[in-house]
């Protein structure tokens, strides 16, 4: 069995790993067209911080691709032939496959902005290592910088070039920071907190127009509210699309919609061709497609596309939505559905004094069905399996504690807060 | 990509193996011969007032870890086992390591220091010199070696003494901080690091058996007391003087701050074994980890961290000494330290899901 994957990134390389701890014998190619090794696309920021070097982003020594015999081909996949079987490369000829996984991952979104295409230079994303070094060549200290989209890779973006010593506007087109994951209260204190770092901060500002020098440098971004911030550094962070574009052109392309279509057990529409991580969009019958675009669900997708094309049955399902992030030192824990919560839904929320740090406990018809933890570390697993047991508020806040993750000495006092 | 500024490129050359970093190296390494093998540093230290070469490498060393110390502090300032850990680290130093000895020879009595244990100290468990002790010296050198300083670490792992105590590891986690990152994360590092701990350990254990025997037969059998000498001073001479003071600080720069720890030290050793069998692990998250990498680049021990954490591997490594960083450096709080006294939350939660 000749076993193609295209995408060294999580949801590919997994897969990679699970082919071949069922099937020793197969052989198994793993393509992808930006870098050699796979690495953690999420670390790139210490990358830019100069706390880890690129190598150190790799989760595997170098050598267990070839322990593995998993043969790694480095270029990009430019049509595919499902009739045929085979893939075309950019510069490296064809593979030839039984069957396929497309793990593309995502590309960074982009709209039409007034004045968008005069700009040469000075523009940045935050999704690739060819958008980590145009970052480091624009980086200048002392620098004006403006970033747009408060998102999570806006505000990793931000925290990046703060360190390296540039003046940052940051645009946030909402009432307040992140309203897709906080409330009002978490928003505003966020947004404060990362002031605190020098961050100039502008809720409710929608860039309009972008405006460029004599040799095509960024020099000022226009908003709709009328203010305008110069810049030489302006960086996009407005979300990331399933990077298809590539499949549009391809002698047989398998369906595509946001993402590659993809049924739960994520077969495509093309027969031996699967599609799992960023790129997929998940249908089921009746119900809104899914993309999901967060690290542990394109490892578990990796997983699951892997253990289809094995000839498990695969009904995949999300688990409970979690996640984690941290804000200039602010350590952020979510489970469940908090501004997702259905109409009527409920929100225990406390604000810890003197730091940044809070509490918010959704419910819902006296059971919890999100959390959203802010300053300080908790285990994720209690909040999913209280959910799971559709606990009520009062025994929550009860136990509260027990899911405590804070290093020893530095546990958040609940006394009094919980009350 | 490297911070803004001379000062920025002298911070990531001196801590990247730079040139700077190998300048230092070779003068960490040039002073440590000069303190070993010379009496050049007799007569600053007299001019200092401070009788003895060893009184002034003293100073230096608790100086050291002090300001070290400070800097640590500061840096780790959110994270209250740090601070507490380093408050502790510079207090025993200052205190056991540097002042009560002293005033033990001021007030004429042998100067010990109450911090050092067999097999580290390995004079303390050495007949000629431990039975000339006054009586209670003598007990805590047998008490603290094979009776305290396992137990502890049954209940919280050798970290108790690693980092929390011993001088070695005080210095490598206040002034070497800006150099832990170095440590060698491969395979044949580690596999270098279980044969050469053990094999120290071993020869310690023999060798202090051996004085033993000799003690007790010497007056019979002068050729054993002679050979043992020798084997004593040529333990002396390689694991004392070179390993754990000439390459031990001396590499920092290069290769770690933890080189003696790790691969030499007998201490490390014993208590290494204890932790397997004990109660402390590193617990790790389920299902939370991004494979970023840090806690294993920050790991002084070269442990890679993110190989159990990527996999929700709750472990024990006998080479963990607890100094807790990789669960600070951690962006998304998957680690945490822990003595599993109790039947834990964590514990619960995994002997559920699993059922
Ligand atoms: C800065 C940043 C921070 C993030 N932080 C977090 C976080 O904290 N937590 C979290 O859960 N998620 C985070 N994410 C999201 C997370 O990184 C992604 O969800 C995850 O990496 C997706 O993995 P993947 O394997 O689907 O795709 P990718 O990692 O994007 O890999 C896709 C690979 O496919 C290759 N490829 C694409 N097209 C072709 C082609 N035509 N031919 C050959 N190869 C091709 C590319 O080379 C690419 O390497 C972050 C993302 C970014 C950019
Ligand atoms: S595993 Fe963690 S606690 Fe143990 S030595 Fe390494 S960094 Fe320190
Ligand atoms: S630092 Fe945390 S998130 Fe990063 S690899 Fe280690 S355990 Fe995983």
């Amino acid at each position: 069995m000749r076993y193609a994957i295209i995408g060294n990134g999580v949801a590919g390389v997994t897969a990679a790993f699970t082919l071949r701890e069922r099937e020793p014998k197969a052989e198994i190619t793993l393509i992808s067209g930006e870098s050699d090794y796979f690495f953690s696309r999420t670390a790139l920021m210490y990358a830019l911080m100069d706390r880890m070097t690129l190598r150190d982003l790799e989760p595997y020594e170098r050598n267990v691709y070839e322990k593995q015999k998993i043969r790694r081909v480095r270029d990009w996949v430019t049509d595919l032939d499902g009739a045929a079987r085979r893939l075309r490369l950019r510069s490296k000829g064809e593979v030839a496959y039984d069957r396929l996984l497309i793990a593309t991952g995502s590309r960074p979104n982009l709209f039409p902005w007034k004045g968008l295409d005069r700009i040469q230079s000075g523009l940045v994303h935050f999704v690739t290592l060819e958008d980590l070094q145009a970052v480091e060549k624009a980086i200048r200290p002392g620098g004006r910088a403006v970033v747009i989209g408060g998102g999570l890779i806006g505000v990793e973006l931000v925290e990046c070039l703060v360190h390296h010593g540039m003046q940052v506007t940051f645009l946030v087109l909402e009432d307040w920071y992140w309203p897709i994951a906080f409330g009002r209260e978490e928003g505003e204190m966020v947004a404060d907190h990362i002031r605190g770092h020098g961050v100039d901060l502008r809720v409710q500002e929608e860039a309009v127009e972008f405006h460029s020098n004599a040799d095509g440098g960024v020099s000022h971004v226009e908003t709709k509210a009328g203010s305008s911030y110069p810049c030489e550094l302006l960086g996009i962070a407005v979300g990331v699309h399933p990077a298809v574009e590539w499949l549009r052109g391809v002698a047989t392309p398998p369906r595509v919609e946001k993402g590659v279509v993809v049924s739960p057990d994520f077969r495509t529409s093309l027969e031996d061709v699967w599609a799992a991580g960023d790129c997929a969009e998940i249908r089921r019958d009746g119900e809104k497609p899914l993309i999901e675009q967060i690290w542990y669900s394109a490892k578990l997708q990796g997983e699951m596309a892997a253990k289809s094309m094995l000839g498990d049955r695969i009904d995949y399902r999300p688990p409970l939505f979690y996640n984690s992030s941290r804000f200039f030192e602010v350590d952020y824990t979510t489970v469940g559905a908090v501004n997702q919560a259905p109409e009527g839904a409920q929100s225990f929320y406390r604000r810890i004094p003197g730091k940044c740090a809070s509490l918010r406990i959704v419910h819902h018809e006296g059971a919890v069905i999100g959390f959203n933890m802010l300053g300080s570390r908790w285990d994720h697993a209690w909040f999913e399996k209280w959910i799971a047991e559709r606990r009520g508020l009062d025994y929550v806040l009860a136990h509260l504690h027990v899911a405590q993750f804070d290093a020893e000495f530095s546990r958040l006092k609940l006394e009094g807060v919980t009350a | 990509m490297i911070g803004p500024g001379r000062l920025e490129w002298l911070k990531h050359d001196l801590t990247n193996r730079g040139l700077t970093a190998w300048i230092l190296s070779a003068v960490l390494f040039g002073f440590y011969m000069v303190l070993y093998f010379t009496d050049w540093l007799n007569p600053v230290a007299a001019a200092l007032g401070l009788g003895h070469k060893w009184t002034l490498y003293g100073l230096l060393y608790t100086l050291a870890i002090t300001l070290g110390g400070v800097y640590v502090i500061r840096k780790y300032r959110h994270n209250r086992y740090q601070v507490i850990r380093t408050v502790v680290v510079i207090v025993v130093q200052v205190m056991l390591a540097f002042s009560v000895p002293l005033l033990l020879k001021f007030f004429h009595q042998p100067e010990y220091y109450f911090s050092y244990l067999w097999p580290l100290k390995f004079e303390y468990l050495t007949p000629p010199v431990v039975f000339h002790m006054p009586l209670p010296f003598i007990l805590y050198s047998f008490f603290g070696a094979l009776v305290m300083a396992p137990l502890l670490a049954v209940f919280f792992g050798k970290r108790w003494y690693c980092s929390w105590v011993c001088g070695c590891g005080g210095l490598a986690n206040t002034a070497g901080d800006p150099f832990r990152h170095l440590s060698s994360k491969s395979m044949a590092s580690w596999r270098f690091e279980k044969i050469a701990i053990h094999t120290v350990l071993v020869v310690a254990v023999v060798l202090t058996a051996l004085l033993f025997v000799s003690w007790g037969a010497g007056k019979q059998n002068p050729e054993l007391a002679r050979w043992s000498y020798q084997f004593q001073s040529a333990y002396g001479l390689i694991v004392g003087a070179v390993l754990s003071g000439i390459v031990g600080v001396g590499v920092y720069p290069i290769g770690g701050t933890r080189v003696w720890c790790r691969y030499f030290c007998p201490m490390a050793a014993m208590l290494g074994l204890v932790q397997k069998v004990g109660r402390y692990r590193i617990t790790v998250k389920r299902n939370m980890c991004i494979s970023c990498g840090l806690c294993s680049k920050y790991c002084e021990m070269g442990i890679d961290v993110r190989s159990y954490a990527q996999t929700n591997t709750s472990f024990t490594r006998a080479s963990c000494v607890g100094c807790g960083i990789c669960a600070e450096v951690c962006p998304r709080g998957v680690l945490r330290l822990e003595n599993v006294t109790r039947r834990d939350p964590q514990e619960l939660v995994q002997i559920e899901v699993a059922a």
